[in-house]
């Protein structure tokens, strides 16, 4: 399995005023995740949106735009720019942070699906802990938290999963095979959504829909990320070793509450991506993309045939079920967690087109839709019933208490790859086997000592040694947990990298 | 609050990946039948969403 991650941006409202800024929202819900004042650690010299993966350095996004409209409108704040964006580095290696206001939650790396979805799950949980103490401030039970993808006005925020990826694979081979796959992905990780609607313009209601995401990709490839935006993202932040790594960084995707969901789109994608590095996958180059992902968004009874450019005709489940048996005739056996996923896969794909009702549970649209039929047939309303778009909204929300699907979950109808027990341990250790869990331990242990972080790097403060432990190649199992290890037992960081120092000269 | 060790994963035997539950063994997702106690308490909780929810809802553009 190769590393991998999400990231979600939240939907943040408050019942009790009639204007909400979600600036000072996002920002005050980040930071009553604190219990000490906010300090300013992050480091954003790792960042550059404008890289493009095609090989350019693109000149300005549309999204700069909007940037320096917000940093205007913004000005009058009494807080900087970075005291708004409010970065902070959990225990568990996660970041969480203010993101154009959008409290965002970035798991830590996963090898495994198991820690994926947990790590996810243990990001509900902390939003959730962050609203509760919010709320005690604001006197009553007034912040509500999302975790979808619209706001049935025309606005959009993602849910962006990350794979690290060789850079030795050829940008093209990457487009080729994942723009298919990616289009028809919605039939197993759509989120599901009531109505239709396009960026900055007006929402219609009715028809049922896969994706949340659907109506909002506007271009097959591209580095813009908040206007037309791409099926595939060829932004170049590798976060990593530049001359070895990419970062393959997926816009399209729904926010997924279903683990089963969660767990089949990454790992679906990972088993692509090793078909292509293998230059094994499918040829099956769409016509027209962005026209196939909302005409197939649109069809929940997935009849709806997309144009090849060999001209075939395949339905979003035709499409699937060719990765499906590549990858399965290639990877079966590999081991437990990707024989898992091949079956589950297959399953899936057999059961939407037999009897879809086995995936109420498992499959966020499928369980959406038969919640909202249910409802429909009680109440005596159809699809454009305004009614609708507001039980879509609360089906996302992360309070146990009023969520639809937090409530099918409490009763035992959702399927499970976590604990209750494992989503905490998740809130708190990362992944044992990836730099995320270095991350969160040297929060852990030396929290008063990190001057600055971000993903491939950690700098400390004081010593006359090295101060920085670089992590832009540390991505070996074993070499994690021997990092980790000098890091739980040395007395300060300095100790620690010089003994990681040591370490690595011993083995070259 | 914080736990300041991190722990080993476990060695050995993988655990084994949950498989999909069957309908008739209860637990997992099932075909869902009118009227029963669980979608009767999730009804509930549908009608209590105010219908306007939606339309009060507004986020600005996110990435």
């Amino acid at each position: 399995m190769r590393l991998f991650g999400i990231e979600t941006e939240y939907g943040i409202t408050r019942d009790d005023v009639a204007e909400v800024d979600p600036v000072v929202e996002s920002m005050e819900l980040v930071r009553a995740h604190l219990e000490a004042s906010f300090k300013r650690r992050w480091d954003y010299a790792g960042e550059d949106p404008h890289e493009d993966a095609r090989g350019f350095r693109v000149s300005g996004l549309q999204q700069d735009r909007e940037e320096d409209e917000f940093a205007t409108r913004d000005a009058h704040r009494p807080f900087s720019f970075h005291d708004m964006k409010s970065d902070l580095v959990l225990p568990n290696g996660a970041r969480f942070y203010n993101d154009h206001t959008h409290p965002e939650y970035s798991t830590p790396e996963c090898r495994t699906l198991k820690d994926l979805v947990a790590q996810d799950r243990a990001g509900e949980r902390v939003l959730l802990r962050a609203a509760q103490r919010r709320n005690k401030v604001l006197g009553g039970d007034h912040v509500r938290l999302y975790k979808n993808n619209t706001d049935f006005h025309g606005h959009s925020y993602g849910c962006h999963d990350n794979y690290l990826v060789a850079r030795s694979i050829p940008f093209p081979n990457l487009v080729a095979g994942l723009v298919p796959f990616l289009v028809s992905r919605q039939v197993i990780a759509g989120a599901g959504k009531v109505g239709t609607e396009a960026q900055e313009s007006g929402y219609v209601p009715g028809r049922y829909q896969l994706s949340q995401r659907a109506d909002f990709m506007e271009a097959e490839l591209g580095v813009d990320t908040m206007h037309n935006r791409p099926i595939l993202n060829t932004r170049d932040e590798p976060h990593a070793d530049r001359e070895k790594y990419r970062r393959l960084h997926l816009i399209i995707g729904d926010a997924n509450m279903c683990e089963y969901a969660t767990a089949l789109k990454v790992g679906t994608t990972q088993l692509v991506l090793d078909l292509i590095e293998r230059g094994a996958a499918p040829v099956c180059e769409l016509d027209h993309p962005v026209t196939a992902v909302k005409q197939l968004s649109r069809d929940p009874d997935l009849k709806t045939v997309v144009t090849l450019r060999d001209g075939r005709k395949l339905s979003a489940l035709d499409i699937q079920e060719l990765f499906c048996e590549s990858a399965s005739r290639i990877f079966s056996g590999t081991d437990e967690e990707i024989d898992w996923l091949l079956r589950e896969w297959s399953e899936a794909l057999s059961l939407l087109s037999q009897d879809r009702s086995r995936l109420v549970g498992k499959l966020d649209w499928v369980t959406k839709q038969w919640l909202l039929e249910s409802f429909m047939r009680e109440e005596q309303i159809g699809w454009d019933d305004p009614w609708l778009a507001s039980l879509d909204l609360e089906y996302h929300n992360v309070h146990p208490e009023q969520g639809l699907y937090l409530g099918l979950e409490a009763e035992g109808k959702a399927w499970r790859m976590t604990t209750d027990e494992a989503i905490e341990e998740a809130m708190w250790n990362g992944p044992t086997d990836t730099r995320g869990g270095l991350r969160g331990l040297c929060v852990q242990r030396f929290p008063d000592q990190i001057k600055s972080m971000q993903w491939e790097r950690i700098q400390f403060t004081g010593g006359i040694r090295s101060r920085s432990l670089d992590m832009g190649d540390l991505f070996d199992p074993k070499e994690v947990r021997e990092c980790a290890h000098i890091f739980q037992v040395a007395s300060s960081p300095s100790d620690a990298l010089a003994a990681w120092s040591h370490r690595k000269d011993r083995a070259i | 609050m914080n736990q300041s060790t991190m722990p080993e994963r476990r060695e050995g035997p993988v655990d084994p990946m949950p498989q999909s539950p069957r309908p008739e063994e209860g637990g997992g997702p099932r075909r869902q039948e009118t009227g029963s106690p669980e979608k009767e308490n999730l009804m509930k909780r549908m009608r209590k969403v105010d219908p306007k929810q939606a339309e009060r809802y507004r986020q600005r553009t996110g990435e």
